[in-house]
């Protein structure tokens, strides 16, 4: 018991990683009712990118972070305007395909221009522990933290008060109806595929510096992360957060107190445990079919 | 026997196929790609259950790469380690993997949407783990080498070409099950569910049921193939039946085209073909791979083989225009005349006499709140046998939750609901829809991806039998009942002037039309009792008469009728018995002379007394 401590603060770490994820698919989500398979590719983006930058170019880092966010973020909306807005259908399934395919494809690109090795970037602000409430913490996990918090904040700050997140709130709600009250929808779309991009590269950013770099770190991640979104509750932003921050937990305890090989069985087998109590996830609203 | 266009067509394509099964191996020069096709053939195996599940009933999973490694490790311990016949460990892996589908799927198929997907997909990750985890018994993360060959007698499949016909012949022959259950009453049922579960819970098509159903048959056809693929390679590895498989077998289905057995085979034949196709690409296979894939999901997203068809289809017949007939051809039909052109009242009269004391419906004090709202408070009323009910009352009086309460699709806080004698809360749509009782919905519930007939046909779901076993087999009691549900949805499309759209999409038919249809697919399980919701809001007058005559000439085929509805014309000219509701009470119960006289309706109606 005496590890708790430490395992639930490694356990916050990882889960915030996830809350963010999980909000990029539900920006996503909000605003097509898709869930795009891509989001762990932006997150193995931010965190190439920023490598390239740092340890190839030499870059600060107080440059390179922003410059990767929007590339990545550019890449978000570059995927919506190829990939998802020129498809002839707008069937869910296929969109979500769509995205699976697109998946593929850039880590494709991604392993030929990385390449397949293993790489690793020293953490923001040094190696000296901190030591707080029975825990030891890193400063990389105040950056995760702090960076995680304010993410949360400024995206919340950005759906409840700008008249932008308000338009794509509508749209998510009645894209058609949001359409006729002069709210471009496409541009809504593209936008969060962008934000999307911009929370998944944040996300890959701040996780390097604690894991190995490698092409396709984000696959991971990503389904890790779209488990969270959808413990939470598909699309709720509260939700992505809790979902994350507890599977987080859930594995790292999980990892701790009983095996470590079992991590991902004790987290998913927890997932479905929940959904099946409750099908629409922690703090989901179920649709009902209306007669 | 009636086959129909659709079965001809199946007969066709299978004979094209059979020729091409046993030409291509003698056509080939590099032995290589009988392995590439022998994987095909396996695949093809999950993909046309997965198609079935996934395009006809709807429900999407990301965990058939579980159940196929399931099937491969259960025939490899069961040969090697226990010294099993291969053919008896095949059907014992096929039972093994089907109990867990039914566990895993009864929970699971509760969800809907992306929670569905999340929650297979998880438990294809918890498999798989599990298989890693367990190396005493499954070989772990190396693998489980030395499988035997299968063989009968002494014949033992133990070349490409011999396997070659061996997977080819299981996957003909599943490839035609799945053909059979896909033109079958469960697959007509199945896509009804996908279209809507709970209207297609109405019709008596047991929607739970039949998802789960449905998830352990395509399970069964993912273990099979997986003992086969044991078999064939003599090894399995846990990295094949990992999650990037099942989303890989998912994308073949959906690259075929969802909702078509042959799209599944093309998919599988592409996309398992594809990165042998590619390797000369070498490092930037995985690139082409994906751009492909997302182009032709851009390009043709009802897939490629049902795309290339209905272009065909499309330049075949250019009259394919089709001659939308007019209300007023409809109304000069012969068979109608004698409702538009009379006043309804008079119509009426004479059958009012029809109605008898027996009571069919008895609502005894029925309660349902939601949340701190009540819907329906102590609701208490009956339906005599072979009447005219109507239930009217201001929007939000409760009229239809009361239709709901009765049709078991909300369950009563309180009070009892007798129907035919027997106590009906409690039970599910699909059951009461088997006592004989049918409905129609306020909110159009047509099932838009299937044809006119067949919608009228799943109408017949709660009269007929066809299960999954049999739907599959096609033996003459199969082609008995369908000749006879074929005949009788005709007979009833035709009772609403619909027959000669029989053949088209339901989605194509107006508004008036699909009303028509609503009312056509209840009556053709000739049902003791019918609830019509609101069966002519949204019509003109015209149209609300001949609909009228309708349903007068329903009740006259011995179907009591209860109605829900706004026009008060139509309900004061063809009732026995009005029934008043408002804020969920019930404020009055008579003759419609009666009705228009009580003053608490003028009052409900008109605000204030008079």
């Amino acid at each position: 018991m005496d590890h708790l401590a430490q395992f639930i603060v490694a356990g916050l770490t990882t889960g915030s990683i996830y809350a963010l994820i999980a909000l990029g698919f539900c920006v996503i989500h909000n605003a097509t009712g898709i869930v795009n398979f891509a989001q762990g590719d932006f997150i193995s983006l931010g965190g190439l990118v920023i490598f390239t930058l740092l340890m190839g170019l030499k870059v600060p880092l107080i440059i390179a972070f922003p410059i990767s966010v929007i590339a990545v973020t550019i890449v978000g909306a570059l995927l919506e305007r190829v990939a998802i807005r020129p498809a002839r259908s707008r069937s869910i399934v296929i969109l979500v395909f769509i995205t699976i395919g697109a998946s593929i494809f850039m880590r494709g690109v991604f392993k030929i221009l990385w390449g397949k090795n293993q790489m690793g970037l020293p953490p923001f602000s040094g190696e000296t522990p901190i030591n707080f409430a029975g825990a030891t913490l890193m400063p990389q996990n105040l950056w995760i933290f702090g960076i995680t918090l304010i993410s949360v904040i400024g995206l919340h700050f950005f759906f409840s008060r700008t008249r932008l997140g308000k338009a794509m709130r509508a749209t998510a709600c009645n894209p058609r109806a949001a359409s006729l009250m002069g709210v471009n929808v496409n541009s809504m779309v593209l936008l969060s595929f962008a934000l999307s991009g911009a929370l998944g590269a944040i996300a890959g950013i701040i996780i390097v510096p604690i894991t190995t770099l490698s092409f396709d770190i984000g696959v991971m991640l990503g389904l890790k992360g779209f488990a969270a979104a959808v413990l939470g509750g598909y699309g709720n932003s509260l939700g992505a957060v809790l979902g994350g921050l507890l599977l987080g937990v859930l594995e790292s305890v999980g990892a701790g107190v009983i095996s470590s090989t079992y991590k991902d069985v004790i987290a998913f087998g927890i997932l479905l445990l929940v959904l099946f109590i409750k099908p629409s996830g922690l703090l989901g609203r179920g649709d009902t079919e209306r007669l | 026997m009636r086959i129909g266009l659709s079965g001809v067509k199946s007969l066709l394509g299978l004979a094209i196929l059979a020729v091409f099964i046993v030409l291509f191996p003698l056509a080939l020069s590099n032995p290589y790609y009988l392995n590439v096709a022998n994987i095909i053939g396996i695949n093809t195996i999950i993909v046309v259950g997965l198609t079935l599940l996934i395009g006809y009933a709807g429900q999407v999973s990301l965990g058939h790469a579980a159940f196929y490694g399931i099937g491969a490790y259960t025939s490899a311990i069961l040969t090697v380690t226990y010294g099993f016949n291969p053919w008896l460990a095949l059907v014992l892996a096929a039972l093994v993997t089907s109990s867990i589908a039914f566990i895993i799927g009864t929970p699971t198929l509760k969800l809907h949407g992306h929670y569905l997907v999340m929650a297979t997909l998880g438990f294809n990750l918890i498999a798989n783990i599990i298989i890693v985890q367990c190396d005493s018994v499954t070989g772990g993360p190396s693998g489980f080498p030395g499988v035997p060959p299968l063989a009968i007698g002494s014949w033992v499949f133990d070349s490409d070409i011999k396997m070659y016909c061996l997977i080819w012949s299981m996957a003909f022959i599943g490839i035609v099950l799945g053909l059979n259950l896909s033109m079958s009453r469960v697959g007509r049922g199945l896509r009804a569910l996908h279209s809507g579960e709970s209207a297609a819970n109405c019709m008596g098509v047991p929607a739970s049921k039949y998802k789960v159903k449905m998830f352990v048959l395509s399970a069964v056809f993912a273990s099979v193939a997986g003992s086969l693929y044991a078999h064939y390679l003599s090894f399995v590895s846990p990295k094949t039946f990992d999650i990037f498989f099942s989303v890989e077998l998912v994308t073949m289905v959906i690259v075929g085209g969802m909702g078509s057995i042959w799209g599944g085979l093309f998919g599988s034949a592409f996309l398992t073909s594809l990165p042998h196709l590619l390797s000369s690409l070498d490092e930037y296979k995985d690139i082409f791979y994906g751009f492909i894939l997302v182009v032709i999901l851009i390009f043709t997203p009802e897939g490629f083989i049902p795309g290339i068809l209905q272009k065909l289809d499309f330049y075949l017949k250019e009259k394919g225009q089709r001659n939308k007939k007019r209300l007023d051809d409809f109304l000069d039909e012969p068979g109608f005349n004698g409702v538009a052109g009379i006043p309804l009242a008079d119509s009426c009269s004479s059958k009012r006499l029809e109605a008898s004391n027996d009571i069919i419906l008895g609502i005894n004090n029925i309660s349902k709140s939601f949340g701190g709202i009540a819907a329906a408070s102590s609701l208490t009323f009956d339906v005599q046998k072979g009447s005219i009910t109507s239930l009217i009352g201001p929007n939000g009086a409760g009229k239809t939750t009361t239709i709901n309460l009765i049709y078991g699709v909300y369950k009563p806080n309180l009070g009892t609901i007798i129907f035919r004698n027997n106590r009906i809360n409690g039970l599910y749509p699909y059951q009461i829809a088997a006592m004989g009782m049918a409905r129609t919905f306020q909110n159009l519930q047509i099932f838009d991806n299937i044809t006119v007939l067949e919608n009228v046909m799943v109408g017949a779901h709660a009269i007929s039998h066809n299960e999954f076993f049999v739907s599959m087999l096609h033996p003459p009691s199969y082609w008995k009942e369908e000749k006879l549900i074929r005949e009788k949805a005709l007979e009833a499309l035709s009772f609403f002037g619909l027959e000669k759209e029989a053949d088209l999409p339901a989605c194509q038919l107006s508004f008036g039309e699909q009303k028509r249809l609503e009312m056509a697919r209840a009556i053709v399980s000739e049902p003791e009792l019918i609830l019509l919701d609101e069966p002519v809001a949204g019509l003109n007058r015209a149209e609300s008469i001949t609909i009228a005559g309708l349903i007068m000439k329903i009740r006259s085929r011995g179907t009591t009728v209860l109605l829900v509805e706004h026009d008060i014309n139509v309900v004061m000219s063809i009732s026995d018995k009005v029934v008043v509701l408002n804020y969920g009470t019930m404020i009055a119960e008579g003759t419609p002379i009666q009705i228009q006289k009580n003053e608490l309706v003028l009052s409900a109606y008109l605000g204030g007394s008079l």
